[in-house]
């Protein structure tokens, strides 16, 4: 999101790589890299009734989600530095894989509900038109 | 054995056959079923079934066919080449489960252990061969575990057909040796050329037996693990001896129908008399709470 107010920040349009992302129905509770391309993505199979693959044994089933129009999805990471952190966008995405345990998340799905609020707040907010 | 379909997708299951000889569509046949590496941590379960005319079941023994474990790796792939040039009254069929598909079902939401996969594919395999039109008459199976409940159920399911279940079936009966030989010569072959799914880095081929407790296999499983993923989908994630392994080398996984230990949110029953208040989170709206959506003006 960009900020309009704040003149003061100087604003500078930055290229991000784009990378692929799957978003599982699961917890992981540590922080680390993970051999994604080598252990997942291979994995990764196509069925008449969407995408299939399985994570430590327990069968996935996934479907693309598309960021609404207008957004763009940032990676983001915190850095801290002493006292500071900082915050910044490592990598862009438009789109990212879902991954449902057993089942397609499908249309009550957590994140596409998430991914609603935009337009709504949008509405919301919006001024009303003076009779 | 061609195993190329396998070998082009090993995430699922795998159906194999002879073609079916003319004379087991107009006589009746015996048939036998067998099954080759249940126990193994490793790679697929086979589960074979072969047949031939009542009328010929002295030609199949005079081919010498063994309980399979008691035959060499050689012996047993020479008895199948020999089943194969007796096409003409002999015929087999095999579903290879990839050790995925054992995974993902005995992990399921609602387990599928491997008794009731395995029973399903036993009758898969009957049911194909009467689809192909065999003449089937009697069916004998080797079991593990009592066959009285089994023999029950595959009876119930066939009721034209006489259903002998018995323990150690593969060593009595030649039509369950030769279905043992098939099962076994396909498992043998499917382990040996086993295409991994994952691209790993120094990947060492020699995993023993597959058996749990052989060492080499316990050291192979060691030197592949991934903190992250676990093992390469070649593993049967559900065995114990792999789930120890990742409890202690892998990170902790929680699902959402993980058991969670103790009730959250339940104070302790003292909480209610203390003076303090008792500090409520303030909660966004429900509409945030049910789309998983956070306020971010604090970061």
């Amino acid at each position: 999101m960009e900020s309009s107010d704040e003149d003061a920040v100087e604003e500078r349009r930055v290229q991000l790589r784009p990378v692929t992302l799957h978003l599982l129905p699961c917890d992981v509770p540590v922080n680390r890299p993970a051999p994604v391309g080598r252990f997942f993505t291979p994995a990764i199979r196509q069925s008449p009734d969407g995408l299939e693959v399985s994570f430590r044994g327990r069968s996935l089933r996934g479907e693309e989600m598309v960021v609404p129009p207008g957004l763009v999805g940032y990676v983001m990471v915190t850095e801290e530095k002493g006292e500071d952190r900082f915050i910044q966008a490592t990598s862009s995405f438009s789109s990212f894989t879902l991954w449902g345990l057993e089942t397609i998340p499908g249309p009550d799905a957590k994140v596409r509900g998430a991914l609603n609020w935009p337009s709504l707040a949008a509405a919301i907010h919006a001024k009303v038109p003076e009779d | 054995m061609d195993l190329s379909e396998l070998e082009r997708d090993n995430t699922g299951r795998c159906r194999l056959n002879s073609p079916v000889p003319a004379v087991c569509r107009k006589e009746p046949c015996v048939l036998g079923i067998d099954e080759a590496g249940r126990g193994p941590v490793l790679g697929p379960m086979v589960y074979a079934i072969c047949y031939c005319p009542l009328t010929r079941l002295a030609d199949l023994e005079a081919l010498k066919v063994a309980d399979s474990k008691t035959l060499s790796e050689s012996e047993r792939f020479r008895l199948f080449a020999k089943m194969e040039e007796d096409g003409d009254f002999v015929g087999w069929a095999l579903d290879v489960l990839s050790p995925n598909l054992i995974s993902t079902s005995m992990l399921g939401r609602v387990k599928y252990n491997l008794n009731s996969l395995s029973h399903d594919t036993a009758t898969g395999l009957v049911r194909y061969a009467l689809d192909q039109g065999v003449k089937v008459a009697q069916v004998f199976v080797d079991t593990v575990g009592p066959p009285e409940t089994y023999q029950k159920w595959l009876q119930q399911r066939f009721p034209g057909i006489e259903v002998t279940v018995k323990a150690k079936a593969d060593a009595l009966f030649p039509v369950v040796s030769a279905a043992s030989i098939c099962a076994k010569v396909a498992r043998d072959q499917a382990v040996k050329n086993w295409q991994f799914v994952e691209k790993l880095r120094d990947l060492d081929a020699d995993y023993g037996s597959g058996y749990p407790n052989d060492p080499k296999t316990k050291a192979w499983l060691r030197k592949h693990v991934d903190p992250v993923f676990g093992f390469p989908q070649f593993v049967r994630f559900s065995w114990r001896t792999a789930q120890s392994i990742l409890e202690t080398e892998a990170e902790d996984v929680t699902w959402e129908d993980s058991q969670t230990g103790d009730q959250e949110g339940l104070g302790r029953i003292k909480s209610y008399f203390s003076e303090s208040p008792r500090t409520r989170p303030h909660l966004p709206h429900r509409y945030f709470q049910e789309r998983g959506l956070e306020s971010a003006t604090t970061l």
